[in-house]
């Protein structure tokens, strides 16, 4: 009966929610005039991989539109972005970058854009009206279950030296916007010295990401802060890590998402964005992803996260700005990184 | 020679201007225009002044010049096998000493660090289950060394083979009638006198190393050890990018080789390495009696490390669900493997998408890089126009530029032409063929090299034109070279990965992209998996273009 009941319920809901879930994505104007376009170009600084996902799913609710994707490192995306555009031959239609301070840099290229639910977001999460958080990421504690015998808890714990010898992996600050949310964090929030007792930990230094959730992945490390998202969807896929919240706090990445105003097809860009924001787009990244959200009330959380204990810590962007070329040149020394 | 001359400046000279350009300022050209540059030399001089500059270029030099001693004593040590001795099965020996010139350097990194991680390496997996107590680390220079003199030998055994194929026996002859040790010979008489090809092979595996950015940043960074390439793409992939740093740092790697090159004309000025005469010889060679079994074994181990290893490795890391090999037990779980990556990467849009672009740009490379070779190298080779000089500089400088840094050149001196070059396949293919141009000139010289003068004069006498007698006469003579010097420059077009970077768009994504894509996405099984398929791709369309290769040889026999 029980059972019985809660389909009921779930039907009920679903029924509410799917009207309000078609009115999140756009008129039925620009619906129509996105699917008479028929495709956009995608430029990215997120992983080729997670990106195929987002725009598979947005192909299950708009098939129409043929989503082309361009994705380089951070810095490489960035120069050829500026350089298209001097040109008259930028390409995209949209732009996704988690630096949202050289995004800001390029604000007058962006046209006026805001989501249908804009005043879902959280404030703190725009840098400007044009640009939107599509994806925001945030950092979480990851370790190989195999070889972690005891797993960090918190921050504090990658500290200790129990972890010395190469067992902790960590990106380096230079690497872009969202290790160098973790460096400030770390800085601000777990002390000035943080870095000083991590560094003599003797610790592995990787160049992103990516690759260090692979070197946990395969044990060359046995713990690492890593962006959920890159370790979620291995353990997903069964592979022999987990990864935390930390109490201390989590620092997020909102990205800043924008629809150049030489775009070729607007309102498939727009219907793309739309979609992205959407409570759908953003259920999905979520749920499939590893993704936070920059929502105000996130429709799930993922695995582990309590909204009552885990604190949210996002940068100031004023000192994110102002503090980053000095800080960083104080990580380099710190963990003697050749730059 | 107007028109190769018009065509070398707009496919080098500019480029490079605006490479110049970049380093001497701190802007963009394209975005800033060039009516605001503020010519100085500050970059060289941060460059010049920072340690860590100098601590990537004293790596860079380690690197290189122990990688190349190997690659000497490699490559010298084939070429020696397969032209002057008696070793059985010398065809296929010559075959193996080619191989890793066609293997990525990203796929060779890889492979290697599956097999060669001091943690999790395949090989001290093996060490520990067999109750060994050894370890090896390739995250080390040492490791740097090895890959490196194991993938570049190839280009010593280049020179050195055809050197010793075209000497005259006669010295060494004499040597041991004088007393002297086939072995005392060998160093004596022999190596001396092929120094001009054994120097050059080396200088151009040197250079080569300088600028490949795979191995390094596979093999390097776990270590921390930062070389020339691996700090010129952190330059240009960190928030905020640094082009102009990176342009001037590239620009030192120029002078670093141009320095080279002039040192290798010091080393061989004033001296005679003539053995070849115009009376006609036949190489010796050496009979080893039983000996030939150790010199057999040395290229069966050679094959084994280089190709069937790291093979190994690849086809363990793609059809591993995870690489985590707790133990030796493990790596032979059958329960553990599937087609998970494979199935992931055919999934993928841009696998195929990719696979049918390359191909494209390859075909368009390796046939107007041959074009253009073929004119180049009988320009340089068989002509006395003035100016040839300029052109043989010209198209030898790309060799010297590392690929990253003229990719963005190529971007900024493109990018504004008239007309939809950019975004389609031929701005990357133009890209390639100024690239690789040294590499297909000289592949190609050699053909010219060997056709005798006398045959075009007839011709001539005959009443050909300058046309006529290339198309009958030097290009059916150099077809099997014109052919050898496209299948090299398809090969590379295939590979390259530097220029592509920022040249190609969401439709013209080319393989090597992708796999750069699913390396830096943090997943080796993809990256195995795709490697794998490029690699298969890579056998397939080598042997096609060896039987096509072999049959215009053959035609070319008949005619002759």
């Amino acid at each position: 009966m029980k059972r019985i009941l809660s389909v009921v319920a779930g039907l009920a809901v679903a029924l509410v929610a799917a009207p309000v879930l078609a009115q999140d994505f756009g008129s039925a104007e620009l619906i129509a005039a996105a699917k008479k376009e028929g495709r956009l170009v995608y430029y990215t600084a997120n992983f080729a991989e997670v990106e195929q996902e987002v725009i598979k799913a947005f192909n299950k609710r708009f098939p129409e539109i043929k989503v082309e994707m361009v994705r380089a490192p951070g810095g490489q995306l960035i120069t050829r972005i500026k350089t298209e555009a001097a040109a008259g031959k930028l390409l995209a239609d949209v732009i996704g970058h988690s630096d949202r301070g050289l995004m800001l840099e390029m604000n007058d290229m962006f046209m006026d854009y805001a989501p249908p639910n804009a005043a879902d977001y959280r404030p703190d999460a725009l840098v400007s009206p044009k640009l939107w958080p599509g994806v925001t990421l945030g950092w979480a504690l990851a370790y190989n279950v195999e070889l972690a015998k005891n797993p960090p808890k918190t921050w504090a714990d990658l500290t200790k030296p129990e972890y010395k010898g190469k067992q902790i992996g960590q990106v380096v600050a230079p690497s872009g916007g969202t290790t160098w949310t973790r460096v400030m964090f770390e800085r601000q929030v777990l002390g000035e010295d943080y870095h000083a007792k991590q560094a003599a930990l003797d610790i592995a230094l990787y160049p992103s990401g990516a690759p260090l959730s692979d070197a946990l992945v395969r044990g060359e490390v046995s713990i690492a802060p890593l962006l959920y998202n890159i370790i979620y969807t291995k353990i997903k896929d069964g592979a022999p890590a987990e990864a935390i919240f930390a109490p201390e706090g989590v620092p997020i990445i909102p990205y800043a998402d924008g629809i150049p105003k030489t775009s070729k097809n607007p309102n498939a860009a727009k219907l793309f964005m739309n979609w992205r924001l959407s409570m759908e787009g953003q259920q999905f990244q979520i749920k499939e992803l590893g993704n936070l959200t920059s929502l105000k009330n996130p429709p799930l959380y993922p695995k582990g996260w309590d909204p009552k204990t885990v604190k949210v810590w996002v940068p100031e962007f004023g000192p994110f700005e102002k503090l980053r070329a000095t800080w960083v040149e104080d990580w380099n020394k710190t963990y003697k990184y050749r730059q | 020679m107007t028109l190769l001359l018009c065509v070398l400046t707009f496919l080098v000279i500019y480029p490079m201007a605006m490479l110049l350009l970049g380093a001497l300022t701190n802007t963009n050209p394209v975005v800033h225009g060039f009516g605001v540059l503020d010519l100085s030399l500050d970059n060289f001089v941060a460059v010049l002044a920072n340690e860590n500059v100098h601590a990537a270029l004293f790596n860079s030099l380690i690197a290189c010049t122990g990688g190349t001693a190997l690659a000497v004593v490699i490559g010298l040590t084939f070429s020696w096998i397969v032209v002057r001795t008696n070793t059985p099965w010398k065809g296929f020996i010559a075959a193996v000493s080619m191989i890793p010139l066609f293997v990525p350097p990203l796929v060779a990194a890889v492979a290697w660090s599956i097999l060669g991680s001091p943690k999790t390496g395949l090989i001290n997996t093996i060490f520990r289950w067999a109750g060994l107590d050894w370890r090896i680390d390739l995250y080390s220079m040492s490791g740097l060394i090895v890959v490196f003199g194991m993938y570049y030998a190839p280009y010593v055994y280049m020179f050195t083979a055809s050197a010793l194929r075209n000497m005259d026996p006669s010295l060494e002859e004499a040597s041991e009638i004088a007393g002297a040790s086939a072995f005392r010979t060998l160093f004596t008489v022999t190596f001396p006198l092929i120094a001009p090809a054994i120097i050059s092979g080396m200088l151009l595996s040197f250079v080569v190393m300088l600028g490949i950015y795979g191995i390094p940043a596979v093999l390097g960074a776990p270590a921390n050890i930062s070389v020339l390439t691996t700090y010129i793409f952190k330059l240009t992939a960190w928030n905020p990018p640094l082009y102009n740093t990176a342009a001037a740092v590239a620009i030192i790697l120029m002078v670093v080789t141009a320095g080279l090159v002039v040192l290798q004309q010091r080393v061989l000025s004033g001296r005679s390495y003539a053995t070849v005469a115009g009376k006609a010889f036949r190489p010796r060679s050496l009979d080893l009696g039983a000996w030939r079994w150790l010199t057999l074994g040395l290229a069966f181990v050679y094959l084994f490390v280089v190709v069937v290893l790291p093979t190994l490795a690849l086809i363990v890391a793609a059809f591993r669900k995870f690489l985590f090999i707790r133990d030796a037990a493990s790596l032979f779980d059958m329960k553990q493997y599937s087609m998970v990556h494979f199935d992931s990467v055919f999934d993928n849009p841009l696998t195929v998408r990719s696979i049918i672009n390359t191909m494209e740009v390859g075909i368009v490379t390796a046939l107007l890089g041959g074009v253009l070779a073929f004119a180049i190298g009988y320009t340089i080779n068989r002509t006395r126009v003035a100016g040839r000089g300029s052109i043989d500089v010209l198209s030898t400088l790309p060799v010297a530029i590392p690929g990253l840094v003229i990719g963005v050149a190529y971007l900024w001196a493109w990018i504004g032409l008239p007309g939809g070059l950019y975004g389609t396949i031929w701005i990357l293919a133009l890209a390639f063929v100024a690239r690789f141009m040294p590499d297909t000139v000289k592949a190609l010289s050699t053909s010219f090299l060997q056709i005798h003068k006398e045959l075009e004069e007839a011709a001539w006498i005959c009443g050909k034109s300058l046309l006529g007698t290339i198309r009958t006469i030097v290009l059916p003579l150099a077809s099997p070279g014109v052919i050898a010097a496209m299948t090299l420059l398809f090969v590379l077009a295939i590979r390259e990965l530097g220029s592509s970077l920022f040249l190609y768009t969401s439709d013209t994504m080319v393989m090597a992209v992708l796999l750069l894509d699913y390396y830096e996405g943090g997943n080796t099984g993809k990256t195995a998996a795709f490697s794998l398929v490029q690699t298969v791709l890579l056998a397939v369309l080598i042997g096609i273009a060896n039987w096509l290769s072999r049959d215009s040889a053959g035609s070319v026999g008949r005619t002759g």
